[in-house]
């Protein structure tokens, strides 16, 4: 088994998504699952290939570096659940 | 034939005739619409918007300011953000989140004077094979078997697109296909799917899955249909950096043409598990008439493509990982109630534990495995050289023909609820086919062949070289001709 319980603790700290410790063990089978199925990576030889896809660039596509202006702060504000005049609130940051 | 049954070339031909107006038109759409609720299809009307666009589309009909689609109704997959149209990418983390721009590719779809009837079911962020994951819940698939009242999934992560057209809930409708997300649900409903070249419709305003595979396209009654709708959905944009400055051809004018001395090759690697099957008897059918069509049929190998799922589900979750950090609960979407004394990381990891459904979780987790340090190698950087390898394959073939054809998937349609409860993979091998072009970045189609033994739609896949849409369609298009597919399943849901 590959991911014990710490890693599946870890990786969820990581992801930011709070696991309760029922959902746990669930998670942790479907994830040895899965890093079970994509473990034939393991049986080629990629020795020389290179890792980087599609890797041409087009300098002549890159766009001008131009200024525009949004003034749209009211639009952009509009979904939140949480807001102060022009600002998204969040829990306090700094003690 | 009843209007609604009718595709976007032959309701095109109406509306110019003035046998119907745009407005009827619409309204007859609406109607059917309401009617299938069972189906689920539909998660956002915009019935009132659609029936404004009708009216200015009755006043161009026939004037010099016409466009291509011109009163023609549309379903819109719910993954396309809409301007002040609900968009939730059928994800509760998205929750009551109104887009204040549109996508590009609807923008072209408006500019075009089509009419958008709503925003159509998936699954959640488009990760799913059966509609399943679906904030919604599942869309319906409008076949069935005669020998059982089950239902059965309109295939994923479009089915809500796939199930709107072949119920003729809607003339066309957009898809999005990451991993056979457009193929699949095409071939599980008798309708023709085509995910085209990666770079040719702009991503911009579609909620992002997995960037470097992600792309928008038709999913449609008929051939005809699918390249009038591609050539509306393509072209260049400055706000997508993948996006091509290639010239999008007129698809439309490719059809009709003959196909004599093509070379379209069959992989083995591509291969049904049951050699007795209708569905293995429907693909030597369908090289029984390329061939009578003056086309050579060529045996190729892929020898990489048993390593493409594997590697998809590696990348396609990596690239998840990053892409869903922005739901966060500050700015948009879902945001979960706190204690008094919760922190910051508490709001992000409850409003995302709240917001995402069980597959995404898992794909983020996964994807944040092995992009994490220690596995980075072992995983994600393997698979990026394993996907090099697999589009190597494909260029080595291509060099030999014009084009390959596939079954695009295992099986045909499923029972809703019938897979992937215990196992997580064995909802990902429904993927087995398509994958590999969405690695490859190359354009391939599903089309309907004919039914199998339980009466339900069977697909197969073309396959092309990167830009070979104008072929691809070609080619369909002389096999659909031949075929003579039937494709209205019988009504029981209204």
């Amino acid at each position: 088994m590959d991911i014990d319980t710490e890693t599946v603790l870890k990786i969820a700290r990581l992801s930011r998504i709070k696991i309760t410790d029922t959902e746990s063990s669930d998670i942790q089978k479907d994830l040895n699952r899965i890093v079970e199925f994509v473990k034939k990576l393991g049986e080629i030889d990629v020795k020389g290939i290179s890792e980087f896809n599609f890797g041409e660039t087009h300098l002549e596509d890159m766009r001008q570096d131009s200024v525009t202006i949004n003034d749209n702060t009211n639009d952009v504000l509009k979904n939140t659940k949480s807001k102060n005049q022009d600002f998204f609130t969040v829990p306090k940051i700094v003690e | 034939m009843k209007l609604t049954e009718l595709g976007i070339k032959d309701l095109r031909e109406l509306l110019n005739n003035k046998e119907v107006s745009a407005t009827e038109l619409t309204n007859t759409f609406i109607q059917n619409i309401e009617k299938s609720s069972k189906l689920n299809a539909f998660i956002e009307k915009t019935f009132d918007k659609a029936l404004i666009q009708a009216a200015e589309a009755d006043k161009i009909i026939g004037t010099e300011s016409q466009k291509s689609l011109c009163g023609i109704p549309l379903g819109i997959k719910d993954l396309f953000c809409c301007k002040d149209v609900k968009t939730q990418a059928a994800s509760a983390i998205l929750d009551n989140f109104i887009p204040p721009y549109e996508s590009t590719v609807t923008q072209k779809l408006w500019n075009e004077q089509a009419i958008m009837l709503g925003k159509l079911n998936m699954d959640e962020f488009a990760m799913g094979s059966s509609n399943e994951t679906s904030t919604y819940g599942p869309a319906i698939n409008p076949w069935r078997s005669p020998e059982s009242d089950d239902f059965l999934t309109p295939g994923g992560s479009s089915g809500g697109s796939s199930a709107a057209v072949a119920a003729n809930l809607c003339a066309g409708a957009t898809g999005t296909d990451t991993g056979g997300s457009i193929r699949q649900p095409a071939s599980f409903t008798g309708t023709v799917g085509l995910k085209p070249t990666y770079g040719r419709c702009s991503r911009w305003g579609i909620i992002a899955f997995a960037s470097s595979l992600d792309q928008a396209g038709p999913i449609t009654k008929n051939v005809t249909d699918n390249a009038i709708l591609l050539r509306a959905m393509s072209g260049f944009d400055p706000l997508d950096s993948t996006s091509a400055n290639i010239e999008v051809p007129n698809y439309e004018k490719e059809l009709g043409k003959d196909i004599k001395g093509l070379r379209v090759g069959l992989a083995k690697e591509y291969s049904l598990q049951k050699d007795d099957s209708e569905a293995q008897r429907k693909l030597e059918q369908t090289i029984f008439l390329l061939e009578n069509m003056g086309v050579e049929i060529v045996e190729v190998s892929l020898p990489h493509t048993e390593f493409a799922l594997p590697t998809y589900y590696v990348l396609a979750p990596a690239e998840a990982s990053s892409n869903l950090a922005r739901y966060d609960g500050v700015r948009y979407g879902h945001r979960a109630n706190l204690d008094t004394n919760d922190s910051i990381l508490e709001l992000y990891e409850k409003t995302r534990s709240e917001g995402f459904g069980t597959e995404v979780k898992r794909r983020i987790l996964i994807g944040t495995y092995v992009l994490s340090s220690g596995y980075y190698d072992a995983y994600y950087k393997r698979a990026q050289k394993v996907r090099n390898l697999i589009k190597n394959d494909f260029d080595k073939v291509f060099k030999n023909v014009d084009l390959i054809l596939t079954p695009t998937t295992p099986t045909s349609a499923f029972t809703l609820g019938s897979k992937g409860t215990q196992d997580p993979v064995e909802m990902y091998m429904n993927d087995i086919f398509t994958v590999p072009a969405n690695l490859a970045g190359i354009p391939a189609l599903s089309l309907p062949v004919g039914l199998d033994e339980q009466g339900l739609p069977l697909g197969v896949q073309l396959i092309g070289n990167n830009w070979q849409e104008p072929l691809i369609l070609k080619t369909a298009f002389n096999l659909e001709n031949a075929l003579a597919f039937e494709r209205n399943p019988k009504n029981w849901w209204a």
